[in-house]
């Protein structure tokens, strides 16, 4: 039995979790390779028009699976947290995919809400349903995969360079290097160093949430705006450099309220959808990085005037 | 205090109401215009879905107004709509308007003490008796539920009325005739012979108009600016609509949700291409393009804000159902850029083609 797996959206994150699951249940593993210009294309070519570039791109993965496998994996993630979402377009992703692309082999879509463990091996059990019964092998494959999972660590957090600043937006968005253009890579070689919300979690980030009127209902709104909210404030970064898809919900709120919070804090917005031209890119991370690198030596001139005189706004 | 709701539809008759009841000082915004976008779009983040715009115009209409203090239901989720409130605070704020919001959640979210405290908030400045105060609660919702009947009537009723116009016309009378009401008891017997009005419109039930469902995203379903008048436009034709969402329909669902009592119908329809819930009104949407199918309808006619994410994955399954059932679906985005002449052209397009169809029974369009 061979399980495709597609390599789009969540997958960077959860990866150990899925793969060592289906694995373990004995199913041979077919998985997408990494985001590339066919790829990209059969998403946009399948795919509803109005949708961001990153379910596109996840389309583009399922196409390139179909013919290669029996089942396709979707995972139709609910919730990661108690209380929170994801994004609705993640609770409605085997509908769009298996309306939008003809001829697709059969589709695990199990919800799941990793939310507690019982609720976790719902989800096993129904989804090892077409490659096993043996109730014993599915528990012992989650158990397995939990742990896989536990010990996976992603994120940046360059040392070593003369500025940093908070790399945020969807995961995603932050990992797949077709997708944001290798944008750690760019910034790199400007003498730019990155951290991601992975290394700056704790009381800090809980405490700029709970400052908010309403709490967030998304995970990724919580966590990216804790992120950005709270490494602005304590100025542990001197920029942000957001990444974000454009028609991305989710990012047009965050966007907002961080601004809302970081005021004239500098801040880059890179929206990107298929058209996006790397050269543009170029133009405006350098454009950043220069602005960033003038604003921190006038700090240490101490300016006479006792401000920072090139704190821009985004001109996104 | 003197409080404002946003617009959406009919609801600001009855809210019209609902302040009068209570004695409290009001101000309703100006109704929808090119004005009220126009200030929304200029003051809201570009991404943000049309009805938060809007909504921006009316607050700052009213502000000026004198408004100071604004009612409006929340949401948790996992739509944006459940942000609006937070983010509408932080940029009237930013613009440098005084105003208070009274955030009318679902007790889940908040908590029971919470919400009642915030009712308390704005009934507090009622001078009535608390009977009085739920009077005028009740009498609000009736004069909901009523207007939306007769506008569901004018709406079904416009295919097959004698003399062409009679239900629209009817209609924007009833409208304004309720607004000018002095209070909500003359508003009732108002509504109430507008409706046997409607109900006597003459009509010949031998002819066969066309049937448009109506479905999408609630707000630009409902408020009749942000979809450019369509279901006028169809009246004016001679096409018999229908749509299931409504302020009342809301108020029943939500009311019912908890218990999971709301709406069994659309649940049954959709449980074959949308089995879940995802935010928004995606699975509504998707039942009923079912629902209207089933009850011998041409078409429906989707509706939804540019980025509005439930509905764009209601956009990707809605083509399998018109392909299964043999049943077409027209697919409109609306924003602050939507033209008036390519919006007509595809509605015409499209209402030609379910003509045509029927002229000559062809299968497969
Ligand atoms: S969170 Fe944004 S980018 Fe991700 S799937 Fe949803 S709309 Fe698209
Ligand atoms: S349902 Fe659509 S229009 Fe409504 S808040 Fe959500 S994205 Fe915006």
């Amino acid at each position: 039995m061979k399980v495709g797996i597609p390599r789009g959206l969540l997958y960077d994150q959860f990866h150990p979790f899925f793969t060592r699951f289906f694995t373990e249940l004995g199913a041979e593993l077919v998985i997408s390779p990494q985001t590339n210009k066919s790829i990209l294309d059969a998403g946009v070519q399948y795919c509803v028009d109005e949708a961001c570039l990153p379910v596109k791109v996840f389309h583009g993965h399922v196409c390139h699976l179909r013919d290669r496998c029996d089942l396709v994996f979707i995972p139709r993630i609910m919730q990661l947290y108690k209380g929170e979402y994801i994004c609705p377009k993640f609770c409605g992703l085997p509908e769009m995919v298996t309306n939008s692309i003809p001829g697709l082999p059969e589709v695990i879509s199990h919800p799941v809400y990793a939310t507690t463990m019982a609720r976790l091996r719902q989800w096993a059990m129904a989804s090892a349903c077409p490659i096993t019964r043996d109730r014993r092998r599915v528990k012992s494959a989650l158990e397995a995969a939990v742990d896989e999972q536990s010990r996976f660590r992603t994120g940046y957090h360059d040392q070593g360079y003369p500025i940093k600043v908070a790399l945020a937006g969807h995961p995603y968005n932050l990992y797949d290097t077709f997708i944001n253009m290798n944008i750690k890579k760019k910034l790199n070689n400007l003498g730019v160093g990155v951290i991601t919300e992975e290394f700056a979690g704790g009381e800090d980030t809980a405490q700029e949430v709970r400052a908010l009127f309403k709490k967030p209902f998304w995970t990724f709104a919580r966590k990216t705006y804790g992120f950005i909210a709270a490494l602005a404030s304590k100025k542990h970064v001197q920029g942000v450099v957001y990444i974000s898809s454009f028609a991305c919900g989710i990012d047009s709120v965050i966007i907002e309220l961080v601004r809302d919070r970081i005021k004239d804090f500098p801040m880059l917005v890179l929206k990107i959808d298929e058209h996006t031209g790397e050269a543009g890119v170029d133009t405006r991370v350098e454009a950043f990085a220069d602005m960033l690198e003038r604003s921190c030596k006038h700090e240490s001139d101490h300016s006479p005037y006792g401000q920072c005189l090139y704190s821009c706004k985004s001109p996104v | 205090m003197k409080v404002t709701i946003p617009h959406m539809g009919n609801v600001y008759i009855a809210a019209k109401a609902l302040f009068e009841g209570l004695g409290v000082d009001y101000v309703i915004p100006p109704l929808n215009s090119r004005a009220a976008l126009e200030i929304g779009s200029l003051h809201s983040p570009e991404e943000i879905c049309l009805p938060f715009k809007i909504l921006v115009g009316n607050y700052i209409q009213a502000i000026e107004q004198g408004a100071d203090t604004v009612i409006v239901t929340g949401s948790c989720g996992p739509c944006r709509f459940g942000e609006y409130s937070e983010m509408h605070m932080k940029l009237l704020r930013r613009l440098g308007y005084k105003v208070d919001f009274i955030v009318i959640d679902a007790p889940k979210s908040i908590g029971f003490k919470e919400l009642l405290a915030r009712i308390s908030r704005l009934t507090a400045h009622s001078p009535g008796t608390k009977g009085r105060k739920w009077l005028a609660l009740a009498q609000a919702v009736r004069i909901m539920g009523l207007l939306d009947a007769v506008e569901a009537k004018a709406h079904e009723k416009a295919g097959y009325e004698k003399v062409r116009g009679t239900c629209k016309n009817l209609l924007k009378k009833c409208r304004q005739e309720a607004y000018s009401c002095g209070s909500p008891d003359k508003m009732l017997d108002c509504l109430n012979g507008y409706n046997r009005m409607m109900n006597e419109v003459p009509c010949d039930r031998t002819v066969t108009p066309l049937k448009i469902a109506i479905i999408g995203e609630i707000y630009t379903v409902i408020e009749p600016f942000s979809n450019l008048y369509i279901e006028d436009k169809l009246m004016d034709r001679g096409i018999s609509t229908r749509r299931l969402m409504t302020p009342s329909w809301w108020i029943r669902n939500t009311l019912l949700s908890p218990a999971g009592l709301n709406s069994p119908g659309i649940k049954t329809a959709s449980r074959d291409y949308l089995p879940y819930y995802i935010g928004g009104h995606a699975r509504e949407c998707v039942g009923e393009a079912i629902l209207s199918w089933k009850s011998g309808f041409d078409g429906a006619i989707q509706i939804f804000p540019m980025g509005c994410m439930p509905e764009i994955v209601s956009k990707a399954i809605l083509p399998t159902i018109a392909r299964d059932k043999d049943f077409p679906i027209l697919s409109l985005v609306v924003d602050e850029m939507t033209g008036e002449a390519g919006y007509v052209t595809r509605i015409e397009a499209f209402v030609d083609m379910l003509e045509r169809r029927r002229n000559h029974v062809v299968s497969g369009y």
